[in-house]
Order: structure tokens, then sequence, then C-alpha cells
């Protein structure tokens, strides 16, 4: 095909995209000019080219459509529904022409459907006559969006992707100093001292080079909800249900790779929301809400992760129905239904073949092929979360990595072997060394607990889940015990491992078939040194062990509170603290502060040499990040006149960022109780952790972000 | 071990296929060389936990981690403890492969496509479900397979299982 036409396609897809969402606007705000004229340069423009190119079937619609657009333009007819769907019909006509193009290099002759009808409808309008046909072909494509399953793979990719030419130059540079630094090593013999000097230089650039193609992979997830809006109105009046679709974050940015596997379960989550979740009008208004109902699609960053949720605010899901459906399906038992949790029964959704499609709009209202949503989103690394009231809506949450490029793991050992334990799910570690380890796991019946500060942990040996022969089934002799706390999905429990070694970012990659169904991996992985790695799925080996969720306590709270609270959450009495030895500034004696346990990510071991400065503050390069390091005390100073010291630090996670806190040790772990905030007294957040007060570490990181003048 | 067969009798100049030629155990086994990707030489093979038993393990090739499958577990062997070759296979129409472990690889022998017989009615269930018929040559039959009958996913779900395997080591030992 020539380089004009294809220029053109793809210049006309964009322009109809534009066009469709622009349509779905100007129905909310009839009245806004722009809107049409917009409207109206895309076809206009189509219109144009296709003359010169000689594509006469596509000029002679984009020709009336012109016209009609043209007497909307001067006001010479309102916008009506029936205007916007001929306009939608219009755009879908010219699509379809161009992907015939597309295929055959001509827009060829099709018997079956002519533009006649779409033309003369277009007529009857712009001539301001109403004609209010059939809408016959939007039903059948709502019937299209409801049947089209989501396929477990990919589906239909859009394989181009737009890139800034800066950060192609960007790239084309560091390319070029790759190619020059590897010809000085290739000239350069080890052990001389410009070796050490490349080495460093190679580093640099692959990381760069890494980060800049990264950078360019970042799209917006506003470009897939833009083809929203429209089915949503499709849907909508083919259901009979009124139904305003809002979007929030649609900057948010996410890997290109990842975009297109949300893509399939996306539009299954929204297509469910309106046909099953939103009620009918007269049902809605019964309930006391208003007549339309809404959609919302809301994207944000928090913690490296990329959130997506979809909220409705319909009727909810109701457990009984979904419980009874489980029991009936023979997925759980009776028995088992009686003893679960709101939380556990919304689970069930997920459950391969706990529904099919034309059983779930008569029965159960909700779930069709949601364990396909859910298998999408977890190969692509990410996991889906559903939560439901009854009468106020549902929201389904997926929770997809920034990138899929890099992962933080823990690597454990078993039987031998070693096996990355991803850091998402991991709260903490507990080490009991052999001497100590008599005792302290008890024992009922074969469930083994071990008790961390006053509560009772469940533990899963690892080398049982995998069906090996492990330490603990030679008798006698006492090890050390090696204890990684999860909490996946709402479950909690102890792993039990051979051994820890340091962690490392890995590359998840995914697993063939038949080893993905073997349940307990996530994928696998290269380590640093080249050997093999099978990635845990935490989640996985918790279900497999029987660990059920914790019921959440918020679960419970009455629908009208929980729109307000979604994105704050109250500050709990009590918490787990991290309590350390900390010098403050300008006093010389160390004193004991307190840090939450869930903002500590991670405590490291630096060797001082390995702490940088720039720009008057100490830095850490952590993984691809370089983090801030809060040295108040400046216990750094000291620590650098002594040769190979290294100083503690931990890794404290933020809203935006993560940072590092220098300390002077770490202490314990303890519960603690949160003493109200009285400024008089003090101007820090007080906690009691054992009888004793202690200062909470001030506040956040934004904060600390500020440079110390200014603050 | 058999000796790799170099010649094939009755080859005509049109439409001859080359076929990569493995070893494993006491048989010659035959691959078409379009489907071969890539011939690995001995290759770090990672055991994984619970794998079904077709699956040596995983293997890493070209940043994709690949799960290895064994053939002398497919055909119902004892593992070897010697060293083996890996070919790196096709898995679905995206991209994706495979790696099947064999004890040897000979090497490419020219073969006429219309020479290949269809197994004989006698041959038991589970090889005539992998082999795709077999030719003639001067040293010996040389076992035809087809790359998609051995891919994880056919023999997860297809109806060969590892169970008697006991079994079918016996006749393994009856042919000899």
């Amino acid at each position: 095909m020539e380089d004009l036409t294809k220029e053109f396609l793809a210049e006309s897809r964009e322009g109809l995209e534009r066009m469709e969402l622009c349509l779905t606007e100007l129905e909310q705000r009839r009245g806004d000019g722009e809107l049409v004229s917009e409207i109206f340069r895309v076809v206009h423009t189509i219109k144009g080219a296709t003359g010169f190119l000689g594509f006469d079937r596509l000029q002679t619609l984009a020709h009336a459509g012109e016209g009609l657009l043209a007497a909307l333009r001067d006001r010479r007819i309102e916008v009506t529904e029936e205007l916007i769907s001929v306009l939608l019909e219009l755009r879908d006509g010219l699509v379809a022409i161009l992907e015939i193009i597309e295929v055959r290099g001509s827009e060829g002759e099709r018997s079956d459907d002519d533009d006649r009808d779409l033309i003369a409808w277009m007529a009857e309008l712009a001539a301001g006559r109403a004609v209010r046909t059939q809408l016959r072909q939007e039903t059948r494509r709502a019937e299209e969006y409801r049947k089209r399953p989501v396929t477990a793979g990919c589906g239909d990719i859009d394989r181009a992707l737009r890139v800034d030419v800066d950060v192609l130059n960007r790239m084309m540079n560091l390319v070029g100093d790759l190619v020059v630094t590897r010809n000085q090593l290739l000239q350069c013999q080890p052990g001389e001292a410009c070796f050490a000097e490349l080495l460093r230089r190679l580093n640099g650039v692959t990381t760069e080079l890494r980060e800049s193609v990264t950078q360019a992979r970042l799209q917006p997830v506003g470009q897939v909800f833009a083809k929203f809006p429209r089915m949503v109105r499709d849907l909508s009046q083919h259901c009979g249900r009124r139904v305003r679709i809002e979007f929030e974050g649609q900057e948010t940015a996410l890997d290109k790779s990842l975009l297109e596997a949300i893509r399939d379960p996306l539009t299954h989550a929204v297509r469910n929301a309106v046909d099953h979740g939103i009620e009918p009008e007269a049902e809605r208004l019964r309930a006391g809400k208003p007549a339309e109902g809404t959609v919302m699609l809301r994207a944000y960053q928090k913690n490296g992760t990329v959130v997506i949720e979809v909220i409705d605010d319909g009727a909810g899901i109701p457990i009984e129905r979904v419980l009874n459906k489980a029991v009936e399906r023979g997925l759980i038992t009776a028995e088992a239904a009686a003893g679960m949790t709101e939380r556990e029964a919304l689970q069930l959704i997920f459950a391969p073949g706990f529904s099919t499609a034309a059983e779930v709009t008569s029965v159960s209202g909700r779930g069709v092929g949601m364990d396909v949503v859910r298998t999408n989103v977890e190969q692509a690394g990410g996991k889906v979360e559903i939560e439901s009231h009854l009468g106020a809506g549902t929201t389904l949450r997926l929770r997809v990595p920034l990138t899929m490029a890099i992962v933080p793991a823990l690597m454990v050992e078993c039987g031998g072997e070693s096996y990355a334990l991803p850091q998402r799910s991991l709260a903490e570690l507990v080490h009991v060394p052999a001497e100590d380890a008599e005792g302290v796991v008890e024992k009922i019946g074969a469930a083994e607990l071990y008790r961390l500060r006053g509560g009772l942990l469940p533990l899963v040996r690892l080398e049982r889940v995998l069906g090996r022969c492990g330490h603990a089934d030679v008798q006698g002799e006492q090890r050390d015990l090696y204890i990684a706390v999860l909490e996946p999905e709402g479950q909690r429990f102890g792993l039990v491992v051979e051994g820890l070694a340091p962690p490392e970012e890995i590359v998840v990659k995914p697993l063939s078939g038949p080893l993905r169904g073997i349940g307990v991996y996530a994928g696998a992985t290269v380590l640093g040194n080249g050997t093999l790695a099978m990635v845990l799925d935490a989640s996985a080996i918790g279900a497999l062990a029987g660990i059920q969720a914790r019921d959440e306590q918020n679960v419970a709270a009455a629908p009208e509170e929980r729109l307000e609270e979604r994105s704050i959450t109250p500050l709990p009495q009590e918490d787990s603290m991290v309590v350390c030895e900390v010098t403050r500034r300008g006093e010389d004696a160390a004193v004991r502060m307190a840090i939450p346990l869930r903002e500590v990510e991670r405590i490291v071991t630096v060797p001082i040499r390995e702490v940088e400065y720039a720009g008057g503050r100490s830095l850490l390069q952590y993984g691809t990040e370089v983090l801030p390091l809060e040295d108040e005390g400046d216990l750094l100073v000291g620590l650098r006149s002594i040769k190979g010291s290294s100083a503690t630090v931990l890794i404290c996670a933020g809203e935006k960022r993560r940072s590092g806190l220098v300390v002077q040790r770490v202490l314990d772990v303890l519960p603690g109780e949160y003493l109200a905030q009285d400024a008089s007294v003090c101007r820090d957040q007080l906690v009691r952790i054992d009888d004793r007060i202690l200062a909470m570490r001030g506040g956040t990181l934004e904060q600390m972000d500020i440079p110390e003048g200014v603050r | 071990m058999r000796e790799v067969p170099a010649t094939i009798q009755g080859i005509s100049k049109h439409s001859v296929a080359s076929i990569c030629a493995v070893t494993t155990g006491e048989g010659v086994y035959g691959i078409d060389t379009r489907e071969v990707r890539e011939v690995l030489g001995e290759s770090q093979i990672r055991q994984v936990p619970l794998a079904p038993w077709f699956i040596a393990g995983v293997m890493p090739y070209r940043g994709e981690v690949l799960a290895a499958v064994s053939l002398r577990a497919v055909l119902g062997l004892e593992p070897s403890a010697e060293r083996t070759c890996v070919l790196v296979l096709e898995d679905d129409d995206r991209g994706r492969h495979f790696g099947l472990i064999v004890d040897a690889v000979g090497g490419v022998v020219a073969v006429p496509e219309e020479g290949l017989q269809s197994n004989p009615t006698t041959l038991d269930a589970r090889r005539s479900a992998l082999f795709a018929g077999v030719w003639q040559t001067e040293t010996g039959l040389l076992v035809k397979l087809e790359p998609a009958r051995l891919r994880p996913s056919r023999l997860a779900a297809g109806g060969l299982n590892g169970s008697n395997t006991s079994m079918e080591r016996l006749e393994a030992r009856c042919e000899r």
C-alpha cells in the first residue's frame, strides 16, 4: 500500500476516534459549538483527502455527513438524541470503509450493506425532519458488546505507539554512547585503570537507556477509556437505563503492554456495571437514588502500582445469591458457605466456572467471565479486588504494576533452590535463631502456629507446599526458623522457609500453560547470577494451605459513609511500630523513636561508601531510584570517619516516593497506641508503647522533601 | 545408540524435506528443520517442584523462560544421567517457544516427502499419538515427530499420562 494511503488511514482513524468522544460529549453539552466544529473538521478532512486519493464511496458518505454537520454548525437544526445516533452511525460507516481499504487496498463494493439508507437518513435530518427510525443498528451493536467474550489472549492489539521525537533522539544518543563505550572497552585490558571507569560509564548508560525506553512505553490510560462513552451510550439505550460515565485520572500513565492487557478486562467490567450493576430507572427512583446511574472510571498511582477502579452506584451484589450459586455449581459445600465472610463470598465471583452469561443475567446479576478478567490481569502481574455494598454499588479495582519491568522480591530458599517472593505481599520477616527455636512453634493437631506480638500466626511450610522433603522432617536437630509474614488479599500467614537471601529486583517472566496451572508460581525470573528462580504466588500458596481471608471490619459500614471514606483512611487507634534509636538535631544522646511498621518497606544495611552526596544532600541509590536520606543527627558524618563502617537505613514508603531514614539501630517491633495530638505539649505525634511514651517520626515525605532552609 | 542416517533410499529431486535428526534412548527421531528455531547444546534446566510429569523444568532463552519437555519422559523412558541437548520449538502462533530435551542431535538429513509411511497399526496408543509417521533409511527407521504434538499445553490436555510409565518402560525394554 502506498505510504500516502497508510498515513491517511492512520490520521483518519485518529480523527474518527476523537469524533466519537466529541459526539458523546455533545450529547451532554448540546449547545457546545466548539465540539460541533471539531466534528465537522474531522469529516471535512476525510472528505478532502478522499477526493485526492480517489476513494469515491468514502467521499460520498463523508460528503453527506458534512452536509448534515454544516446544518448543525449553522444552527439550522438542533442536537437531538437521534442526530447523535446518526452521526455515530456515520462514524462507524466511515471506519468500516477504512477497514476495507486497509485490508484490500481499495474500498471495493459491498452489496450487503449499502450506505444509501444512512445517506438518506442524514439528508432527512439535515432538512429538519425527524425520522426516528428504529435504532436497529445500535441495538445490534449493543448485542455485540454483550456477547463478545473476554478472550484469554490479548485480542486485537494496537501495534503502533506514538513516541515523542525528543525521547527517540535521547535514546539514539544513548545508543551512540553505548557503542562508543563498547569500542573503548574492547581496546582496554582488564586491570587497566580506565577499565573500572569504562564499566561505570557502561552502567550509567544502560541504566539511562532502560529508563528512557520505559518512559517511551508509558501511555495515558485515557487511551483505553476513550471508547467507553460510546459503549456506555449504546448499552444503556439497549438496556433501557440511564447511565452517565465519568472519568478521573485519565492522564495516569501505564506501560503500553499493560494498557493492552487491561483493555479487555476493563471493557468487561464497564459492560457488567451497565448491564447488571445499574438498576432500571423506576427501581432507582424507588430506592431514592437519582434516575441516572453513574459509572465512574478512576485511575491513580499508588506505591508504584496503578490502580484503576470501575465504580457504579447500582444495586450491588447480593451475597446470598452468590453463595447459593456457588453451592449449586459445586464450587463450595453448603457448610463452607455458611461459614464464609462477606469478603470471601465476593471472591467466589472470580472462581472459574462460577457463572456463564445466560444464567447470570437472570440469576445472580454479576460475574460473567470474571475468572477470565482475573486471569488476564494477573498475567500482567496485577490483581483484581471487588467490593460491593447492597443497594449502594460495586467497585471493581484493578491493580497493575506501573511497568512490567521490575518487581522487588525477597529471595527465599527451599530444598537447596532459590525462590523469589514478591515484596508486594510481604509484611515482615521473623528470624528465630536455632537456640531459641525450640517450642516457639505451637501445634493444634497438624496446624502449626507462631505467636507473633500477641497474635497467632498460622504457619505454612514451603517445602510441604512444594512437596519436597525439608528440614522439618529431619527429626531432632533444631535449626534457625525463618518466617516470611505474608498478607496477600487479606489473608495473613507465615511462610516458613529454610533460608533467606538478599532481596533482588526481578523481571517476572510468564510461564507456559501447564506450569501456570500448578497454581503455586506467578512466573519465573533470571537472577543476577544467571540462574533461574521460580516466583512464588503468595495468595495461591495461602489458598492452597487453606488460609482464609480475615473479615474486613469496615465491610459492614453504612453505604453513605463509604463514599466519603473511600480516599481517606482514618488513623487507627493501634498499629505496629518499629522502635529505633536516632539522634535528633542539636542533641547528643540517642533517643527512641517510633515509626509505623506499614510505612517501613525494608531495613537495609548500607556500606557507608555507597552513600553519595549531591546538592548538599545525602542520597542512596536504591534499585533504579535515588532516595534522599533523612539524617537529622548527622550520623553519616560520624560513620564516614570509620573505615568500612555501614549505616542502618529504613526504607520508608511515602505518598509519592520512597525515602531513607538513617538510624543508629533498630530495637524492636511492638504494638503502639496513638495518643491524641496536643501541640501545647509536643509538636510530634506521640505513641504509647509498653507504657512508655515515644515520639513518632514527624510527618510525611512531602514535608521532608522541602529543603531544610525553607521549613 | 544408533548411527544417524546420512542418506535415504529412494531420494528424488522434488519435494525433499530437510529433517533434523535427534536420538533419544534407542530411537532416532526427525523434526522438520523449518520447525526448529534453534538447537542449544547443554542447557541449564531448573527443576520445578509440582511440575507435570513431562516437564523436566524451565530454562532461560532470549529473555523468555521456556518450559522444557523431556522427550524421554514423553516416551516413558528413564531419565538420562548423561548430557543432553535442547531444541527450541514454537509453542503457539504468538511467538512463544518451548524446549525439547533430547539425548543428542545428529544432524540434518534430506528425505523425500512422499517417502513417509504411516505408523504401524500395532504401535501402542501413546506412540501413535506422538509419531507422525516413519521413513526408511539405510541405517534404520527415522520416526517423524511433529512439534505441535509435543507442546506442553497439548501434552497436558492429551490422553497421555504418566501413571502407567512403568508398564511403558517395560515395553520399551522389550523393544530392544
